[in-house]
């Protein structure tokens, strides 16, 4: 009792160090919103996302901006496909942008990934081969939908089971020169860079020194499951349908320590959803991440004053 | 590299069983057949076939249909939240 006390009180001590106007929210799913409504005084903000809303009726719509005169909203899309050699949908870019319109989100974001090739729909978020091809055109479907949507999106790393093919730039290397060549900022899902690290071996500490500090604005978090490949080996699948592991949270504390930019963090949660009062707890413990992030940065600031 | 036609190989691999079935009997040559340049084929051959396998499977299951939900919608969750809060200044 006394040890968990005195836990409590580091942790308390660790969130009053936050003075950086980080927050903390979680991505709208409609089977939490009557969790979310009971709890919208513990939720910094709501994540939807975007391509639900595309073609939705009027009404729907109306829900949605009212949803966001309660509570900031960003917008988050799943299936431009900016990261491909093929040229963005203007269909998909003018509903993006009809909807930024009309909701008027913080930010909006997209995935540094491609779903569609050669007319065939791959249903969810693929990597392309990491080549200075593909940062090209990607660099130029990020000017389309900057044009199109009217500001820039934040971009997120994605989660592969498959290291791509035929990829000549390592994964922080192709990141950061797409995030460069059209001076975006990021939305880095750590637990994205969790799973790839153990899937493709490497140290995921490692990849964040790799990425520019100075670019993240947002955060991902999530949790998955360890899958068994045909070979006997395992590796992590990143499935947003289990709690957020103790290394996410570690990583959380590591971007903390080195970002100069008030951090928006959003816990995502897809199903097999636990009870309200136990996302609420993830999100207390990201707040905690951060506390002690900020906290050593502004030691080290100290010590270097 | 990373053309079009690359990303569209890989596409195709990943959601189409008979064409992800040919590429592992002969991946050069079905690499070929799609239109790849020789640099490319020596590329996609090297593919990590454990993750390809992983990853075919989460994008099926991906893919599935989803079953129409009976939830209430999102307008009725607003309006809900608007009638408590109506209740609350009563």
């Amino acid at each position: 009792m006394a040890v968990a006390a005195a836990a409590g009180a580091v942790d308390a001590e660790a969130e009053g160090m936050n003075s950086t106007k980080d927050r903390v929210g979680l991505g709208w799913r409609p089977d939490l919103a009557a969790g979310i409504f009971e709890h919208l005084d513990c939720i910094d903000l709501l994540e939807v996302i975007a391509d639900d809303f595309f073609d939705s009726p009027r009404r729907e719509r109306r829900a949605l901006n009212t949803l966001s005169s309660q509570i900031p909203v960003v917008l988050h899309g799943v299936g431009l496909g900016l990261a491909s050699c093929e040229t963005v949908q203007t269909k998909l870019l003018d509903k993006m942008a009809r909807l930024f319109d009309e909701v008027r989100p913080e930010f909006w974001s997209e995935h540094l990934a491609f779903v569609r090739a050669g007319g065939i729909e791959i249903g969810h978020l693929a990597a392309p081969p990491r080549t200075s091809q593909n940062v090209e055109a990607a660099a130029d479907n990020l000017g389309r939908a900057i044009s199109v949507v009217g500001c820039k999106p934040l971009m997120e790393n994605i989660a592969t089971l498959v290291d791509p093919p035929g990829s000549t730039l390592s994964e922080p290397a192709w990141v950061s020169a797409i995030l460069d060549s059209v001076d975006c900022d990021s939305l880095l899902d750590l637990h994205n860079v969790y799973a790839n690290a153990l899937n493709h071996g490497y140290d995921a500490r490692e990849f964040l020194r790799k990425i520019p500090g100075s670019r993240i604005r947002a955060i991902h978090i999530a949790g998955g499951k360890l899958i068994s490949a045909p070979d006997g080996t395992t590796r992590l699948l990143d499935d947003h349908l289990h709690d957020v592991p103790d290394p996410v949270f570690d990583l959380l504390e590591e971007v903390a320590a080195c970002s100069p930019h008030p951090l928006t963090v959003i816990l995502e949660r897809d199903g097999a959803y636990p009870s309200m009062l136990q996302l609420l707890a993830q999100i207390q413990r990201a707040r905690l991440s951060l506390g002690r992030g900020r906290a050593r940065r502004t030691a080290t600031q100290k010590q270097f004053a | 590299m990373s053309t079009t036609a690359f990303e569209a190989f890989l596409a195709r691999i990943y959601v189409d069983p008979d064409a992800r079935a040919r590429f592992k009997a002969d991946p050069y040559a079905e690499a070929r057949r799609a239109g790849l340049s020789p640099e490319e084929c020596a590329a996609i051959v090297k593919i990590d076939w454990v993750g390809l396998e992983l990853a075919t499977r989460s994008f099926a299951k991906k893919r599935r249909p989803k079953v129409r939900s009976t939830r209430p919608s999102l307008i009725a969750r607003v309006q809900n939240l608007f009638l408590s809060t109506l209740g609350f200044f009563r």
